[in-house]
């Protein structure tokens, strides 16, 4: 049976790079744990009959280089310097 | 372009009459796009269903004079690619960015001459079946604005039902196009897996993931499709099918010996509305009478495929969405480390069904869970694809209901967004199997809500599904009835 704690509630969302306020991690643990409890049946449900798995294919194609202007694109950018996207500094002073 | 009878005959016309209008000079394409632009001024007020309505003059630069479609205006779901338009996937997170370039589904359908007039509301990200988790507001059903338009497609569907457009694009990851079509009396179409480029669309559960058509009859879908499918070097899921005009069996016949099995175990799954029990067993009737043999049968697995199809969409979605981080476009909070950037964007940016799909999704892809769930769930979707394939050995075409009840409530769900979620496993069964699907009007309820039914068929079977469909609309008239109010 899947049990969603705070704590665990806490960590994925540290994975998903997603703040979570306080008053929000409690919905979110129902939230979580109604999914979850209902999608565990998969476990029982799985069988490995003699499916056969679907067909796999690598999708080649040229290597042609097209000429492409990336500014439109850097455009779009929150904060830039030139070609370079700015962020905040990595590691906290 | 005069009197009230041509205005009211123009609001719910066929493609196929546009079309007349358009070449016998009745009409200009300038005319018809400030026509419909209009009529959004006029009513979308109240049923919400565009995030943006172009400009005549800007609609009509793109605008290239010959093909097929040539100057048939219709809407965009905001999560496809239209250039130099905004792109907002109804979030908060995409605010003031604009695409660079057009999808390939887009720009197919211009080149085939037709008209963008406009982005169509959504669902967040497409993360719903309602049109209420929009960013931009929730989008009401044209038949009875207290209820929702189903989703993720709403704004779509609305659209082509209220007349404020002949076609719209949708997109179905789940049941979001055929779901909305039930609910708001249109067809919806979603395609096999491939047959449509992704290329442009922004992606939510990438394998399940395709661009589908809401129009009011089925020839007309058949038109729009013929126009965007086919081969896209850009997208390398796509596949290698040529172009294909899905019009050419329309002529109201069925195919010789078309057998069609009804998925039982679906029809009188628990909780289904008695009234579209009738109406589907009615429909059957229909076909029956022109010479298709209607069989029974049970597909076991289809019981599952909701739980199968909340793993593996959500763990794509985590995955997907983790593009938006507050860097190279879209919004971004300022914090003090790019750490402390990353969660307040998103936590801002990101509405709460959103954060709670990109949570299980991480969930189930975890260290210690993707075991049980993600590969479990990948061998379920296995055996639902194998089942729907050997049914395919038996008849041609199934059927089963869109969904188990006509439009909800506004607000319906809101205390039980699992109970929403699970109505999504007459649809979702078909993403997972990869194969085309439709939505049909079939019936209305004492409520006089719209009733749907699907017609799904094996892979690359859209031909033998628009003839058989329709075949159906040939003999009825439900795809005819509008709702009340958009007349003018």
């Amino acid at each position: 049976m899947v049990k969603i704690t705070k704590e665990e509630v806490l960590k994925i969302a540290r994975m998903s790079y997603i703040d979570i306020h306080e008053d929000e991690i409690e919905p979110m643990v129902k939230q979580l744990q109604d999914v979850l409890s209902y999608a565990q049946r998969v476990k029982e449900v799985a069988h490995d009959v003699a499916v056969p798995s679907n067909r796999r294919m690598n999708v080649f194609r040229e290597d042609v280089v097209i000429k492409t202007n990336p500014e439109p694109i850097r455009s779009r950018a929150p904060q830039r310097e030139g070609n370079y996207f700015v962020v905040p500094a990595i590691i906290e002073k | 372009m005069a009197g009230e009878n041509f205005m009211k005959k123009l609001a719910f016309a066929s493609i196929s009459d546009l079309r007349n209008m358009l070449e016998q000079g009745e009409i200009t394409p300038e005319q018809l796009a400030g026509y419909y632009i209009d009529r959004f001024a006029k009513y979308d007020k109240e049923l919400n269903c565009a995030i943006e309505v172009f400009d005549k003059e800007s609609v009509l630069t793109s605008f290239c004079p010959q093909g097929p479609l040539k100057g048939v205006p219709g809407i965009v779901k905001d999560n496809i690619a239209q250039i130099e338009r905004g792109l907002s996937c109804a979030s908060k997170i995409l605010e003031g960015f604009s695409s660079t370039y057009d999808a390939t589904a887009v720009s197919r359908l211009k080149q085939a001459g037709a008209l963008s007039i406009g982005r169509a509301n959504m669902d967040e990200f497409a993360m719903g079946s309602s049109t209420e988790t929009s960013a931009f507001g929730i989008a009401k059903n044209p038949w009875d604005i207290s209820r929702v338009p189903g989703g993720s497609s709403g704004g779509s569907a609305i659209a082509v039902a209220a007349g404020l457009v002949p076609w719209a694009l949708g997109t179905d990851t789940g049941g979001s196009v055929r779901q909305p079509a039930a609910f708001c009396g249109v067809v919806g179409m979603k395609p096999t897996y491939g047959l449509v480029s992704r290329y442009g669309l922004v992606a939510y559960g990438s394998s399940l993931d395709q661009i589908g058509v809401f129009t009011r009859n089925v020839y007309d879908n058949a038109l729009v499709l013929s126009a965007m499918a086919g081969h896209d070097m850009k997208d390398s899921t796509s596949l290698s099918v040529e172009k294909k005009d899905y019009t050419q069996k329309l002529d109201g016949s069925l195919k010789e010996n078309l057998k069609i099995g009804v998925i039982e175990n679906a029809l009188h799954a628990e909780g289904m509305d008695p009234e579209i029990v009738n109406a589907i067993e009615e429909a059957l009737k229909v076909w029956e009478r022109q010479g298709a043999k209607i069989s029974r049968i049970t597909l076991p697995t289809l019981d599952h495929s909701a739980a199968a199809y909340f793993i593996i969409s959500r763990a794509e979605a985590a995955s997907n969405l983790a593009r938006y981080d507050g860097v190279c476009y879209g919004l971004r909070r300022e914090e003090s480390t790019l750490d402390k950037m990353y969660s307040e964007t998103r936590h801002d940016g990101f509405g709460a069904e959103v954060k709670t799909r990109i949570m299980v999704g991480n969930y189930v892809l975890s260290a210690g869970h993707a075991g049980d769930f993600y590969n479990n769930a990948k061998v379920v979707q296995r055996m639902i694809r194998y089942e729907f394939m050997q049914a395919f050995k038996d008849v041609d075409l199934l059927v089963m209901p869109t969904h188990p009840a006509p439009a909800f409530k506004i607000g319906a769900f809101a205390q039980n967004k699992l109970q929403m979620d699970l109505q999504d496993y007459f649809t979702c069964s078909v993403n997972l199997a990869g194969i085309p699907g439709i939505s049909i009007p079939c019936g209305f309820s004492k409520d006089k809500l719209p009733i749907g039914m699907q017609l799904l068929g094996p892979h690359l079977a859209e031909g033998l599904i628009y003839q058989t469909a329709h075949a159906y609309q040939e003999q009825t008239d439900w795809h005819t009835r509008h709702p009340e109010g958009f007349d003018s």
